[in-house]
């Protein structure tokens, strides 16, 4: 959505609500768990994850290539209830860039990963690659 | 350009987050939430309602373009219905994302289900139209009717006005789809049964287990809707004369009222 001002300024309806943020340890929690992933580093990601969703993780951990990513960018989140979507991307020097999207959840206090799928390659583009 | 393109295949830009609907809903089960819908009794309905449609009325218009395309052989005027369908989907697409902007939301706030785009999937117009225009567009008659009284309820005249104005269009749509629905199956017993199958399915997939009712019969319950206290639906409810309006038989609003009736006694 473009950026639209101080629609208090605006003629007609203002809206109705206000927007809401992502918590901000939902977001630290992802950062984090998107470190350990670019790492895969799976013994402290282990303790991160419910348990029907540990095949899930360890399938995507196992599709990322050892020591290729350094960094990572979360592009979208998007609001479920209580838990959060979280699309990111994987970056390093000499490798294609890899996108995940994880479903977190707080449990006993924190931000723990429910899903975790490899959306490389699919799902994320606007046309053309399939 | 490739027909049927496949439901993970369906393209967004990176801020949108697309998930299947199986999924979604596994997330709703995994907070102790009802699986199928956002139900009026939850924090942020108005806003993932509001959502839901408006990603529903981009799928709408990404579909109808795509039934263009995928059958080139239907007929001419079938054609300029569905063109016709795409400009309709694509106003309404806009006035939900601006109501997303009044109620303090924003499209992709939420993720965005792909059911919509899964009717794509079928090789036949007639039960692309029996699918989207008769199933999803009527159910989307009973969703609107029940935002517009809800708006009337909150005493907000734009979310009533600027969804009635949409729901005008729908109805032509569903009575598009069952003008086509019948005219491509003329003289074709097995594929009218095939195109209502498909429908019944959609139908059933949304009945949402009871938690619908006819409108009348919605136990009413007090909810906070953008700020305002208001005694409204518990329910998603079915709206006799929407539907009558949009051109389906009694037979057939009695049918799904008794399986709505039928699924809550489980």
């Amino acid at each position: 959505m473009p950026e639209l001002g101080d629609r208090s300024r605006a003629i007609g309806p203002q809206p109705i609500g206000e927007r809401s943020a992502p918590p901000p340890a939902m977001l630290a929690a992802a950062d984090r768990i998107l470190d350990l992933i670019a790492q895969r580093d799976r013994a402290m990601l282990n303790g991160m994850v419910v348990e029907k969703a540990a095949a899930e993780l360890e399938a995507l951990i196992d599709s990322i290539p050892a020591t290729a990513y350094v960094s990572h960018e979360i592009i979208a989140h998007a609001k479920a209830n209580d838990h959060y979507y979280v699309k990111a991307r994987l970056f390093g020097e000499n490798a294609e860039s890899f996108t995940l999207q994880l479903r977190l959840g707080a449990r006993g206090g924190r931000w723990i990963i429910w899903e975790a799928v490899n959306l490389t390659g699919g799902r994320t583009a606007w046309t053309s690659q399939g | 350009m490739q027909r049927m393109i496949a439901v993970d295949r369906l393209a967004r830009p990176d801020e949108i987050i697309l998930v299947p609907v199986e999924r979604i809903r596994e997330s709703r089960i995994d907070q102790g939430l009802m699986p199928n819908a956002v139900m009026p009794l939850e924090e942020d309905f108005l806003k993932g309602r509001l959502h839901g449609i408006a990603t529903g009325e981009m799928q709408a218009m990404e579909a109808a373009g795509r039934t263009l395309f995928d059958f080139p052989d239907a007929p001419w005027e079938f054609q300029l219905d569905m063109a016709r369908q795409v400009w309709d989907e694509s106003r309404h697409a806009e006035i939900f994302v601006k109501l997303l902007e009044y109620v303090g939301s924003y499209l992709g706030e939420f993720p965005e289900s792909e059911v919509l785009w899964s009717c794509t999937q079928v090789d036949d117009p007639a039960c692309r139209v029996a699918g989207i225009n008769r199933g999803l567009e009527g159910l989307a008659c009973d969703v609107f009717e029940q935002i517009i009284r809800m708006g009337q309820k909150m005493g907000d005249p734009i979310i009533e006005r600027a969804v009635d104005y949409v729901l005008a269009d729908e109805i032509t749509h569903v009575r598009m789809g069952s003008k086509w629905m019948r005219k491509l199956t003329e003289g074709d017993p097995e594929r009218l049964r095939r195109a209502q199958e498909f429908q019944d399915n959609i139908d059933a997939l949304f009945n949402f287990d009871g938690f619908r009712t006819a409108k009348e019969d919605a136990p009413q319950v007090p909810l906070v809707l953008g700020g305002t206290q208001v005694d409204f639906d518990s329910t998603l409810t079915i709206s006799r004369e929407t539907r009558l309006l949009a051109g389906f038989t009694d037979e057939e609003i009695d049918r799904l009222m008794k399986a709505a009736a039928r699924s809550s006694a489980y």
